[in-house]
């Protein structure tokens, strides 16, 4: 029998974790065999990678947000839409439009795939700056 | 609606705008259907997708919506594929043979066996590695 509310616990504790820099919960929310596809490569990236990337994120971005989450669940797994919002060092606040489905097994996410539109990229990273010769 | 119905009605949509079948779609959107794409940053109305579906095969000699991956839920559902296109030329004489894929992700709202919002999520990026080059002058292409 599907438990909805269990995947919408994971759900909301994998964003959350994100959102807290909380890492030991966002791990906990990976299952060992954990893969991670991304739209703008179409290439599944492996558990320890995605971690790596995301604890980077923790440790450089001043603030992570998930506005605006509109979550479904479905057998064996959920789908959540959101706007990511992220504050970088310099100020600047980027924004994307990201939708993330994922597959879980045993409580745990075990594939995710995640979509948005690296055609607006500059959005979320901020304008490109050019480099000076003094660099 | 439950799993098999909402289903049912996901590939009646998917294979109707495979098919350029106009009345299918028609009858599997809500008259007040919203299209939302995220690379455009705005929403559109049925009626709009009903008028320019024949503009958005300018170009493309077939276009299938393959590796479809369906998952429902109680009031929609989620689709994940992959659009392959071949691309010909816009007088359709001169085909070019290029061969496009865009992955694509829909999540779908449904009410009384129709849709009523469809959020779409692909990669613009990709778009140019879609159409392929134009037809070169030489070939006989516009100049």
């Amino acid at each position: 029998m599907r438990k909805d509310w269990q995947m919408l616990e994971l759900c909301d504790r994998f964003f959350d974790a994100i959102e807290h820099k909380d890492y030991a919960t966002l791990e906990a929310c990976y299952a060992p065999e954990a893969v991670i596809w991304h739209s703008h490569d179409c290439l599944y990236q492996a558990r320890a990678d995605n971690l790596a990337m995301l604890k980077k994120g923790m440790e450089t971005l001043a603030k992570t947000r998930f506005k605006d989450r509109r979550v479904r669940v479905f057998e064996g797994g959920f789908v959540q839409q959101h706007t990511i919002h992220v504050t970088r060092a310099d100020g600047f606040v980027g924004h994307i439009e990201v939708c993330f489905v994922a597959y879980v097994r045993d409580g745990m996410i075990s594939r995710a795939y995640e979509y948005f539109d690296t055609g607006q990229i500059e959005k979320f990273i901020g304008p490109r700056r050019e480099r000076t010769a003094t660099t | 609606m439950n799993q098999y119905e909402t289903r049912e009605l996901c590939n009646a949509f998917f294979d109707a705008y495979e098919n350029g079948r106009l009345d299918v779609l028609e009858r599997v959107l809500a008259d007040d259907c919203i299209i939302s794409h995220n690379v455009f940053g705005r929403e559109t109305t049925k009626q709009d997708n009903l008028t320019k579906y024949p503009d958005s095969y300018v170009g493309q000699r077939r276009r299938t919506y393959n590796d479809r991956i369906v998952n429902t839920f109680d009031d929609g559902f989620v689709i994940q594929y992959t659009l392959n296109g071949v691309q010909y030329t816009l007088n359709g004489v001169m085909h070019t043979g290029h061969k496009g894929a865009l992955w694509i992700c829909i999540v779908a709202r449904c009410r009384d066996g129709r849709i009523t919002r469809i959020d779409e999520y692909m990669d613009s990026s990709k778009f140019a590695a879609w159409t392929g080059p134009p037809r070169r002058a030489a070939d006989g292409g516009p100049r």
